[in-house]
């Protein structure tokens, strides 16, 4: 399985992958350092997920998800953001967002949030 | 986000040690209860650390972390999972001090009702700049015997 991870902070692309491998996804990831690049990449590689962070500079998570669809890019993608309100859940819920991850996470939320979409 | 937070509503215990005690714990010190509630004064930070973020919207605010540059460079050490000797690159300390302030506040964040955009986190030596309205809120802790202050302002 091909993932791409999108956020802005180097620091915490390393703690979701870790953190996947803590949870036992060994998959092939590719980085992205915003959401602009991460769809560049993701029209070259065309990923099996993309999980990403939402407050990027240069274009946020959800305008990814959005330009995504507007360009006929079918990839689940699922958020793992610092914010997690119910308003949030909504608004990722409502733009096709395959789910909601909040920071701080664990190996064990990471399972029980994307082994149900694995299946 | 001022007077927006009820902590009365949380039955005595404070909301955002809640949220500090699992960022930590989640993200940055494999060994549990290591962080608690400092007790007395806080100490003068002699070569301070400051990292931020800011909620906009109706009520502006900004939730910040304040700890001296050695408790900051720790904090970074557990983030990245690197060793007590290991060197701590500049970038990296700025990313993950960052990235503290970034999950710290957007969890205060999900505290108020109808809140604003969140700010891209800022990192510094010198305290933030510019107007402030309110201290609303400030929690010391104690992270295995080193001062950290959250607080949180209301902003013009």
């Amino acid at each position: 399985m091909r993932v791409l991870v999108a956020d802005d902070s180097r620091v915490m692309r390393q703690i979701v992958i870790r953190t996947l491998r803590q949870a036992g996804y060994d998959w092939e990831i590719t980085e992205a350092p915003d959401g602009a690049a991460a769809l560049e990449i993701a029209k070259e590689m065309d990923p099996d997920l993309v999980l990403s962070d939402w407050n990027m500079p240069e274009m946020t998570g959800i305008e990814l998800l959005r330009q995504m669809q507007a360009t006929g890019l079918d990839i689940p993608l699922g958020f793992v953001t610092s914010e997690g309100s119910r308003e949030m859940r909504e608004m990722a819920e409502a733009a096709g967002a395959l789910f909601l991850i909040a920071k701080p996470f664990t190996a064990e939320v990471f399972r029980d949030t994307i082994d149900p979409f694995l299946a | 986000m001022s007077a927006a937070i009820d902590l009365a509503s949380y039955a005595g215990s404070d909301p955002i040690f809640t949220i500090a005690e699992e960022v930590f714990g989640a993200m940055i010190d494999t060994e549990p209860e290591t962080l608690r509630e400092w007790f007395g004064p806080a100490p003068g930070f002699g070569d301070p650390t400051y990292a931020w973020v800011d909620v906009g919207g109706e009520s502006p605010g900004r939730v910040l972390l304040t700890t001296e540059r050695s408790t900051a460079t720790r904090v970074t050490r557990g983030l990245l999972g690197l060793g007590p000797d290991e060197a701590v690159e500049d970038a990296d300390f700025v990313d993950a001090l960052g990235e503290v302030a970034n999950v710290l506040g957007g969890n205060v964040k999900a505290l108020v009702p109808d809140p604003g955009a969140l700010s891209l986190p800022r990192v510094s030596h010198a305290a933030p700049d510019g107007p402030v309205r309110d201290l609303v809120h400030e929690l010391l802790l104690d992270w295995r015997g080193a001062c950290l202050v959250i607080s949180v302002w209301s902003l013009p």
